[in-house]
């Protein structure tokens, strides 16, 4: 036996279940127009939260770094981007064909290394970064010459700095401790890649003479020494490194391809085959030279007088390294065909510091002295446009409604739904990018950052269009019992 | 317009100072054909007993000879001379020298490595195994 109260009850879930299982479609239909505004913001809200801290099938990801490379190539290198840092950077650089042509055999003697610092302290630069690892004790007598050296810079004034060994065995020092006993100032030389490719740099680093637990990366360093002048901005978690995408001069005059002929860097067309380019055939819209200037180490070595070598090395911030085979230190960039030596990820990131003026972009969004991460940001940015696009929504539903009481001819009616199909994606995908950008301008965000929402506001416009938050709303509201107006008045 | 004849008038003048000290430059060291070591350009100039040797000592700019001869240029640039007597090897960056012959000229083929492919090894650095400093 059970009592009618149970009776009831039971019912009413077998009422439920039945309209989740068969719903009515014209109940459905009917309720949908009903849907609140709240509901509608709550549905795209959700939806955007998901995909943004999920990541399905890393979209999120991908989005984020292919949007990034194509700027790069496209916007922000060719046109946006200063070449301010450019012109006050250059990398000294021990290759291959250095090598051959001084018949000088990797690995080099510490003395060896003193000459080429000798060569480049004669040029008067303005600081130099030596991307060479100096940890392993070798049997090597001309030691002294390179300590020597070190005293020849500070002498004259000029910042020199060396790069300390990180992830090394217990015991191992980051640097040969007769170098270290000079003072010398050592830095990190840390890089970030994602799936090879250098598209990020670090803001903190080792710290290998105290001064706490994290001192500032390598590039970060230089520049709050070298740059008195453009104070560094607060920066939290990773830089996003904006690649140039303007060679340096020089580099086009240098490169020869393998029988001595000149040959051009990239191959320069206009603003429309680029773009082509950079869609669908990535590789020829990249560039096969670094950007950053280079001085062969050859061309130091000579000592002679050389009009290009002095304009290159007098005043500027020199990053001493190589790019030698077999030495595992080389990464892809977004902007070169190539597989770069990292040194230049170094001096990219010093780039940016100097052309940004010390506030480069970043992948996090400081407010009011609290640092929010890339998805919390992405999901602040996406609400005014889930808003926007919510509201408008509801003007159409209310005008759909009006305009069933007018008629119009079909290929009016076909012409006006395209039109409006169409404006509306658009609007959402300015709508976003008009965020994005002013995120960029006003807190330094990088592109990359944000322009997964560009992407998401068309998929919630296009979600807005055949109206799913509509259609949830109908369902739920139908198996909850909800009924239709004309049935309320017809029961 | 006055200006810029004071300024070009000035500029000639300061030219025509200038001319006895180039033409000066240019002549030293004339008696001595072929590659030379006209003096020092750095504070010091550092002395070596082979071209890929070792440092013997370091000679202040004053106390370095002028005009020496070039007897050999290695392929590391650096350049054999005679000083006191002694037979020595110093770094080109270091001294002011003339070169007779033509300059070599340094091109490059900066589309390094591949766009596909990369090196599967890792160049012998140094064949000794890293000592331990302070390790237990």
């Amino acid at each position: 036996m059970t009592s009618p109260a149970m009776n009831s009850s039971l019912g009413r879930a077998a009422r439920t279940w039945e309209r989740a299982r068969r719903p009515d479609r014209t109940h459905v239909e009917a309720l949908k127009a009903r849907v609140p505004y709240w509901f509608v913001v709550l549905v795209l809200i959700g939806f955007s939260i998901l995909q943004i801290m999920l990541n399905p099938f890393g979209f999120s990801d991908l989005t984020q770094r292919y949007a990034q490379d194509i700027a790069n190539l496209l916007i922000t290198g060719p046109y946006l981007y200063p070449t301010t840092g450019r012109d006050q950077i250059t990398v000294a650089l021990i290759d291959e064909e250095s090598l051959h042509g001084l018949q000088m055999p990797w690995p080099w003697r510490y003395g060896d290394h003193a000459r080429a610092l000798g060569a480049l302290l004669d040029y008067r630069p303005k600081a130099v970064v030596v991307d060479f690892l100096f940890v392993d004790e070798r049997n090597d007598d001309t030691l002294p010459e390179l300590v020597d050296e070190i005293g020849r810079y500070k002498k004259a004034g000029v910042p020199l700095y060396f790069e300390g060994g990180i992830d090394l065995p217990y015991g191992e020092a980051p640097l040969l401790p007769k170098l270290a006993a000079t003072g010398v100032p050592i830095l990190d030389p840390s890089i970030e890649l994602y799936d090879g490719v250098a598209r990020q740099y670090p803001t903190s680093g080792h710290c290998y003479r105290g001064g706490g637990d994290t001192c500032l990366s390598a590039a970060l360093q230089v520049f709050k020494d070298v740059y008195p002048q453009y104070p560094l901005a607060p920066l939290n978690d990773k830089m996003e490194l904006v690649w140039g995408t303007k060679t340096a001069p020089i580099n086009i005059k240098l490169n020869h391809d393998a029988n001595g002929k000149p040959q051009p860097c990239s191959e320069e067309r206009g603003a429309l085959v680029r773009t082509y380019r950079a869609f669908f055939d990535k590789h020829t819209a990249q560039s096969a030279c670094p950007y950053t200037a280079i001085v062969p180490i050859q061309a130091l070595m000579m000592g002679l007088e050389d009009k290009d070598v002095s304009a290159l090395i007098l005043g500027h911030v020199i990053f001493y390294g190589g790019s030698l085979q077999g030495a595992q230190d080389k990464s892809f960039t977004p902007v070169n065909s190539r597989l770069q030596p990292n040194v230049f990820v170094h001096a990219m990131a010093l780039d940016n510091l100097i052309s940004f003026k010390g506030r480069p972009q970043q992948n996090v969004m400081t407010l009011g002295g609290t640092t929010f991460s890339n998805n919390p940001v992405q999901i602040m940015a996406i609400v005014p446009i889930v808003l926007i696009l919510s509201y408008m929504h509801m003007r159409r539903i209310r005008w759909r409604q009006q305009k069933t009481k007018r008629t119009r001819g079909a290929v009016m009616e076909w012409f006006l739904d395209k039109g409006v199909e169409k404006l509306w994606h658009w609007l959402a995908f300015f709508l976003a990018l008009g965020i994005g950008l002013l995120l960029a301008m006003w807190v330094g965000l990088s592109v990359a950052n944000w322009a997964q929402d560009v992407f998401l506001s068309v998929e919630l416009a296009a979600m807005l269009l055949i109206g799913l938050p509509d259609s949830i709303w109908g369902y739920l509201h139908h198996v909850a019992g909800g009924r239709p107006a004309h049935s309320e008045g017809a029961s | 317009m006055k200006r810029t004849l004071l300024f070009t008038l000035l500029a000639g003048a300061a030219s025509f100072c200038a001319l006895p000290a180039l033409a000066a430059d240019s002549s030293e060291c004339s008696n001595l054909p072929g590659d030379a070591v006209l003096s020092a350009r750095t504070p010091q100039v550092d002395l070596y007993d082979a071209p890929n040797g070792k440092r013997i000592k370091s000679v202040d700019q004053d106390k370095f000879p002028k005009c020496l001869a070039v007897t050999q240029r290695a392929p590391n640039m650096m350049l054999q001379v005679s000083v006191d007597g002694a037979v020595v090897w110093v770094p080109p960056h270091m001294v002011n020298y003339r070169l007779t012959g033509k300059k070599p000229a340094i091109c490059r083929n900066l589309a390094m490595g591949g766009n596909d492919t990369k090196v599967g090894a890792t160049r012998a650095l140094g064949e000794d195994c890293p000592q331990k400093v302070g390790a237990p």
